[in-house]
């Protein structure tokens, strides 16, 4: 119930942030999918692997391939998908906490958020290199057979 | 030498102000290189030497009988993050890489798109969804979106109105913080059911730069350290200022005594 609840309000987050970016309407509403599959992937790799890093690495690396799918059967630079997919996973409230609980001198829990923060970002990041270099190599070597 | 398409510092001219338009509408610096990198090729060059920073870009253009031009520009302004833009622009440069087409045109087709109003209901109504829908994912109830989503529509309305005449970010990023901060506070002491962080959070989302956080770090993995470190101590500039605003926020209504 819980899953679903988020899986629904991330549909709807990512439906907002479509439009706060001027996402052209045909591209919304799978952009937005893609944010729900983000999650999804995420949610069942906490309940397979556990932990922060590694659900999610692979959402991210979820998030990047459905991105660069989307934008060559849909015509469109994959970024527009990508950042949309994985806004359920931008660390943008631990951030927040993190630099709140800094405010107020409680080192402790700055460090915890922190720690959390980075592993979230780095996570990302690091999904979306692998899938960018993959891609890169791919499609480095037919730009060179083409000329 | 094609000199059918117009002058060549003038179609340098032109590339640079899509990369610069790019650039400041939120596109990725990788990106941005490689656009001006095709586009420069397509219109003749042998070679191009191109170095993008989030704030930067240093283009060189040779060509076979040796000669070189160089033009640069300083990004200040970064605008809203557009992908409508982004994929008209995408599209333009992939369609000139294809067929060139004559530098007036290409400026006119630049300037087209870069004129292109992003229609305000978009705005609030993706501010308020996007703000609503992960107040409620990060927890929240109903009232607590709903609410989230009302200050939304300030935020919306401070962007549009107090963003120019701020010095920079931070400075509206404190100011802006400190008033909503100040705004879900005393409406949380009036209606005292509702979740004060969930609906802070909610609205954090659409000011925090947890995007740019998460992109600084992928820019340095992917090689463009230099653009990848401003990002993020922007972001993490920006985000204490978020914090600084919240907490006088909440501190000053406590003081006063009107949170209920």
């Amino acid at each position: 119930m819980e899953d679903i609840r988020m899986l629904i309000t991330a549909f709807v987050g990512c439906i907002g942030f479509s439009l706060l970016f001027h996402l052209k309407k045909r591209h919304i509403i799978l952009a937005a999918l893609g944010g729900v599959l983000t999650w999804a992937v995420y949610l069942a790799g906490i309940k397979i692997v556990g932990g922060i890093f590694f659900p999610t690495l692979i959402a991210g690396v979820v998030a990047t391939i459905y991105g660069e799918i989307l934008a060559r059967l849909r015509k469109a630079p994959a970024t527009l998908y990508l950042i949309i997919a994985v806004l359920p996973l931008i660390p943008g409230s631990t951030l927040y906490y993190t630099m709140s609980y800094g405010v107020q001198k409680k080192w402790e829990m700055c460090e915890y958020f922190g720690t959390v923060t980075w592993q979230y970002a780095l996570a990302i990041a690091i999904g979306m290199s692998l899938v960018w270099a993959v891609f890169v190599m791919f499609f480095e070597r037919r730009n060179k057979e083409d000329k | 030498m094609r000199e059918e398409y117009g002058r060549e510092e003038e179609i340098l001219c032109e590339i640079l102000n899509m990369a610069e338009a790019m650039l400041s509408h939120g596109a990725e610096v990788n990106r941005v290189e490689d656009t001006v990198q095709r586009m420069g090729k397509a219109y003749g060059a042998s070679q191009m030497q191109v170095f993008v920073i989030t704030s930067s870009i240093l283009v060189t253009m040779m060509f076979e009988d040796g000669r070189q031009i160089t033009q640069s520009r300083r990004v200040k302004d970064v605008a809203a993050t557009d992908f409508y833009k982004m994929e008209e622009w995408n599209a333009l440069s992939r369609e000139c890489c294809r067929q060139p087409i004559e530098v007036h045109r290409l400026q006119q087709e630049i300037l087209r798109i870069e004129e292109q109003k992003h229609p305000r209901m978009y705005t609030y109504l993706g501010s308020v969804l996007g703000v609503a829908g992960f107040c409620m994912f990060f927890g929240g109830n109903i009232k607590d979106g709903v609410v989230a989503g009302v200050f939304a529509v300030l935020i919306c309305y401070l962007q549009e109105h107090l963003q120019n005449r701020c010095p920079n970010r931070v400075v509206f990023l404190l100011l802006c913080s400190f008033v909503c901060g100040v705004g879900i506070c005393i409406v949380a002491g009036m209606w005292q059911k509702l979740h004060v962080d969930k609906i802070m959070i909610g609205d954090i989302m659409v000011l925090i730069p947890g995007i740019a956080l998460t992109n600084g770090v992928r820019d340095i993995l992917i090689g463009d350290t230099i653009s990848g470190f401003m990002r993020l101590i922007e972001a993490l500039l920006w985000a204490g200022a978020l914090a600084v605003g919240f907490m006088a926020a909440i501190w000053i209504v406590t003081y006063l005594g009107i949170n209920g």
